[in-house]
């Protein structure tokens, strides 16, 4: 069985009307989850809070102020094995993840000459998009729901869990706080939707998919290089990835939700702006394979 | 395939335009939605005088907002190296702590603690006068909470009756601020009359010991306030929008030629005189070096919650007890003050200020009895801190006759070769000046 290959696609593809969308968009995802790509791509992000918290469990406590941010708290409670593995994906691992996915969408099909008989079907092109971004859409709230869930799930088994501390010194019950992790994937899966529709784009220029992806992670990297440099200060509140690390906000008491409505707004511009640019690419596009 | 090629180039072109329209939409959104939230604001007009009575009539004693601080002082970004030096003056804490007195003399008894407070007092301080901070604020009364947003981080400010608590994420550190109200009692019951004064000046104190990182708009706007004088035009701006709300605005400008100082403007709320945003407009330049302003306020009660605080577990909790002079002690303080004697050591370590108005200069006799002494860090720390401060003086200012000089477009500072540090909102040659002549 090739798992690269996603042609196991289920016959159904063709039902036109509302009903057809969502069949299309079912049809999508159990291509999309029954690929051995997508699981190893999973797979990695899970590695990222296994391999931190067994770290840490081995080498012990690592000296304060070094490190990326709650890890030093992950010896007195473990729940922080979670956000400290999110901010490590972050800026490369989650980037690279959601590029594979979305660069794929358009141009994978495209590689393997099933684009033409997709679209031989009545779904049409448009529609075709909006189930694909959908689909990376879905991908990108898997990613970081592995990450979180992961996270917590090793850092109760390692380590000892016991009610939160969030930065502002107050503490809240493990319930909350996992209430509070929720909020932090989703408010990451927000971020990364921006992301996508920058992937999808770039997936309807090639028959290449290694290029979209290639491409898509290259600019999530570009723009967070270009967000460090204070001499482009205008320019930051412009890039996708500028809220990328807002989500400590939920751990603030009282919670500040500046971030979320910014950020919302933002990825939406992106969505908007890119999601336009992939139509009207892909309506003009000659689809030879 | 072949049959779209008549319709050709214009049916091709047509459908890149919602690609076309949406960034153009999304323009068109960036700059109308501004321009409306600024439509013309018009409030009814009052002289200076008037502008400033009703804000000093201010009657506001509860509210929560966001505030945001941007500084342009023309310093260069120093995170990365502060960031560095912290680092390096950690390796050397084995030795300094063996070399050190073996009594800390510091009241805490947490000298770890302490050191590490002073390693990041600094870097707080440069980071402060150096990019854009955002801060939550909430006042009820007497209640007060600052929460400054830091990236990943946060450090908090509680005031409340029962003293004052500060508390850094980073550091996982708590200092908890008391004054000995059994004292304060004593002094009241001393002197009755006289105690509401020195009970302020206690309070005073505390609020100096604190050293809320960042100012309100309204503490800025009291300080303006206090330079009030015949130096100074004032003159009411143009109404604008701060926050949502109408403000009025009210600028100071500097008739004195030695002060850097421009212009200050305070944008005052229409309907409650609350300061909501100040920025300080260094000589000749467009763009404010320093402001503050709040981007959101609300005049409701904020939740009592908000201002409860209790160190979580596995903080390191500093305790600090604000001394509360006695009655005699404080008129012993004052004498001395007045005809300038008293103890060489007390009076060394005490700023002296030259001048008034807006060329006033502070002098500090020496560089090392820093602020770490005068916060009770203990010798060490206080040294550590003179160190790291040098390192820093070093890379930022420049050699001139007799010293070297920091200059940054609102405040210049020279340090003399005789370890004194002149600072002040002055021009280099009116430091240079005060430094040789002393008034």
């Amino acid at each position: 069985m090739d798992g690269e290959a996603g042609v196991s696609r289920p016959a159904s593809a063709g039902a036109p009307a509302a009903g057809g969308t969502l069949s299309l968009f079912a049809s999508e995802l159990l291509t999309l989850f029954r690929r051995r790509r997508t699981w190893a791509l999973l797979g990695a992000l899970a590695l990222i809070p296994i391999l931190i918290a067994v770290a840490i469990r081995i080498a012990g406590d690592a000296p304060s102020g070094r490190g990326p941010a709650f890890l030093g708290q992950i010896t007195e409670n473990g729940l922080f094995v979670g956000v400290t593995a999110m901010i490590v994906a972050i800026p490369l691992f989650l980037p690279l993840t959601i590029g594979v996915v979305a660069g794929d969408t358009i141009a994978g099909e495209a590689s393997h000459g099933t684009l033409r008989y997709l679209l031989i079907a009545p779904a049409g092109r448009i529609r075709l998009l909006i189930v694909k971004y959908a689909a990376t859409a879905v991908f990108c709230a898997a990613a970081t729901l592995t990450v979180v869930v992961v996270g917590t799930l090793i850092g109760w088994a390692l380590f000892p869990v016991g009610p939160m501390t969030l930065l502002s010194g107050a503490s809240v019950s493990v319930g909350e706080g996992l209430v509070r992790f929720l909020a932090i994937a989703a408010y990451v899966t927000v971020s990364l939707l921006g992301m996508s529709a920058i992937g999808l784009f770039l997936s309807t220029l090639t028959t290449v998919p290694v290029g979209a992806m290639a491409a898509t992670a290259i600019l999530a990297v570009v723009a967070q290089i270009l967000g460090a440099l204070p001499q482009l200060e205008w320019l930051h509140p412009w890039l996708f990835t500028e809220y990328w690390l807002g989500f400590a906000d939920v751990l603030r008491e009282p919670p500040v939700w500046d971030n979320f409505a910014d950020n919302a707004l933002l990825q939406a511009g992106y969505l908007v702006v890119f999601g336009a640019l992939a139509v009207s690419r892909m309506v003009t596009k000659d689809v030879l394979s | 395939m072949p049959a779209h090629h008549g319709s050709g180039a214009s049916r091709r072109l047509s459908r890149w335009i919602p690609a076309i329209a949406a960034p153009i939409a999304i323009g068109v959104a960036v700059v109308v939605v501004p321009m409306q939230a600024n439509a013309a604001v018009d409030l009814p007009d009052l002289t200076p005088a008037e502008l400033v009575e009703f804000a000093a009539a201010s009657e506001v004693d509860a509210l929560s907002g966001t505030i945001e601080q941007t500084s342009e002082l023309g310093l260069p970004d120093l995170s990365g190296l502060t960031g560095t030096m912290g680092g390096g003056a950690g390796g050397s804490d084995g030795f300094g702590s063996d070399g050190g007195p073996g009594g800390r003399g510091d009241a805490s008894g947490d000298g770890s603690a302490g050191d590490a407070a002073s390693a990041t007092d600094l870097d707080d301080l440069v980071s402060l006068i150096t990019g854009t901070h955002t801060a939550r604020v909430y006042i009820d009364g007497s209640n007060a909470r600052l929460q400054v947003l830091d990236d990943l981080a946060e450090r908090n400010v509680y005031l409340t009756d029962e003293g004052a608590w500060i508390y850094d994420s980073r550091e996982q550190a708590a200092t908890h601020f008391t004054v000995d109200r059994a004292a304060l009692d004593a002094l009241k019951a001393e002197a009755s009359a006289q105690a509401e004064a020195h009970a302020d000046e206690a309070r005073k104190r505390l609020e100096a010991e604190l050293g809320t990182p960042l100012p309100t708009p309204d503490e800025v706007l009291d300080q303006a306030l206090a330079k009030l004088d015949e130096t100074t035009e004032v003159s009411v701006g143009t109404d604008a929008r701060v926050a949502g709300r109408e403000v009025y605005e009210l600028v100071l400008e500097p008739r004195d030629a030695d002060t850097l100082v421009g212009e200050i403007t305070v944008a005052i709320d229409g309907e409650t005189g609350v300061a909501l945003a100040a920025s300080v407009t260094a000589r000749g330049a467009s763009e404010p070096a320093f402001s503050v302003a709040f981007t959101e306020v609300s005049f409701e009660a904020p939740d009592a919650s908000v201002f409860a605080f209790t160190p979580p577990e596995g903080t390191a909790v500093t305790e600090h007890e604000v001394p509360i002079p006695t009655l005699a002690e404080l008129e012993q303080m004052k004498a001395e003050h007045a005809a300038g004697t008293g103890e060489p050591s007390d009076r060394m370590s005490r700023p002296e200020v030259i001048g008034e108005g807006w060329s006033t200069v502070v002098v500090l006799p020496t560089a090392v009895t820093g602020a770490g002494a005068a916060q009770g860090l203990g010798p060490d720390a206080s040294l550590r801190q003179a160190q790291d401060g040098a390192a820093l003086l070093g890379t930022l200012t420049q050699p001139v006759d007799g010293g070297r000089i920091l200059q940054t477009s609102l405040v210049t500072v020279l340090v003399t070769d005789d370890g004194r540090v002149l600072v002040g909102a002055v021009t280099a040659e009116r430091l240079l000046d005060a430094a040789a002549s002393g008034r």
